[in-house]
């Protein structure tokens, strides 16, 4: 069971963060510094769910407060874990970007935003399909 | 220009690719698909491929698929019978075939297809039939 709820504060989290940066990057370079702390709470939340910024922010503090109702849906959790962690992976790869290109790294950081949004919106999942597809070659155990 | 804008023109540019690669590729695909022929039946059904981790399916394409009422839909493991999704090019999930009673494929779905969609593709199965004995 996976609460799609918290999914989708995760989702608006990243592109709320992403359009800041890259907005605030106007009037103030330093604002392009997120982008690399959004690689840092992508990632370091795949691998350990208990530091997932944005999902804690929901089961902490959105959910018991009744602000955003829980939707638990039939659903394996992997997917989604792999989706963000390939998230923080192009974001990761955006900071890197952002000092010697910043073009390409904030190209690259706003597409993660748009996936992020397409998800957001209407439930298409890039990072799932990729999953389903490296499950469908065996690549992974699916 | 400041970079700001290139990078937006950069992104638009790659996202505008992207669909228009994904357009092109669900056209190939459905047209390799629609030469999938079946088992024939009486009505009209649809092959619905899926899998444990499609979330789109569960959220969205059960639900729809549970409005069409007295459907035949052949839940596919796209995983599980690769051979069969293969066939019909299913490279995303969910994807559903809607397929005539004469087993020929009629429509082929990339991703989450509405109740109203089905139930239309549905209709035009049905008439697709029957058109060439009127006919």
């Amino acid at each position: 069971m996976v609460d799609h709820s918290a999914l989708k504060v995760n989702q608006t989290g990243i592109v709320v963060t992403v359009l800041v940066a890259f907005v605030g990057s106007f009037f103030f370079r330093p604002a392009e510094l997120l982008i690399p702390v959004l690689a840092i709470v992508l990632l370091l939340g795949t691998f350990v769910p208990q530091a997932a910024l944005f999902k804690q922010l929901y089961f902490q503090v959105l959910k018991p407060r009744g602000i955003v109702k829980p939707r638990p849906v039939e659903d394996r959790p992997e997917p989604h874990n792999f989706a963000q962690g390939l998230g923080g992976v192009f974001l990761a790869v955006a900071s890197i970007l952002l000092v010697p290109f910043e073009i390409a790294g904030l190209a690259l950081a706003l597409l993660v935003a748009v996936l992020a949004f397409v998800n957001l919106a209407f439930g298409y999942c890039l990072g799932c399909q990729i999953y389903y597809q490296l499950g469908k070659r065996g690549l992974i155990q699916v | 220009m400041n970079p700001q804008l290139w990078a937006l023109a950069v992104a638009g540019i790659v996202v505008l690719a992207a669909a228009l690669l994904e357009f092109a590729r669900s056209a190939r695909a459905r047209r390799a698909a629609l030469i999938c022929e079946g088992a024939p039946t009486t009505e009209p059904y649809i092959l619905y491929f899926t899998g444990d981790a499609c979330t789109v399916c569960k959220t969205h394409q059960e639900p729809a698929l549970a409005k069409l009422e007295g459907v035949r839909i052949d839940k596919v493991d796209a995983i599980a019978q690769r051979d069969l999704a293969e066939s019909f090019h299913v490279y995303t999930l969910p994807t559903t075939v809607v397929m005539c009673s004469n087993g020929r494929a009629l429509h082929v779905n990339y991703g989450y297809a509405s109740a109203r969609k089905l139930e239309g593709q549905l209709t035009e199965a049905r008439n697709a039939v029957r058109a060439p004995a009127t006919a």
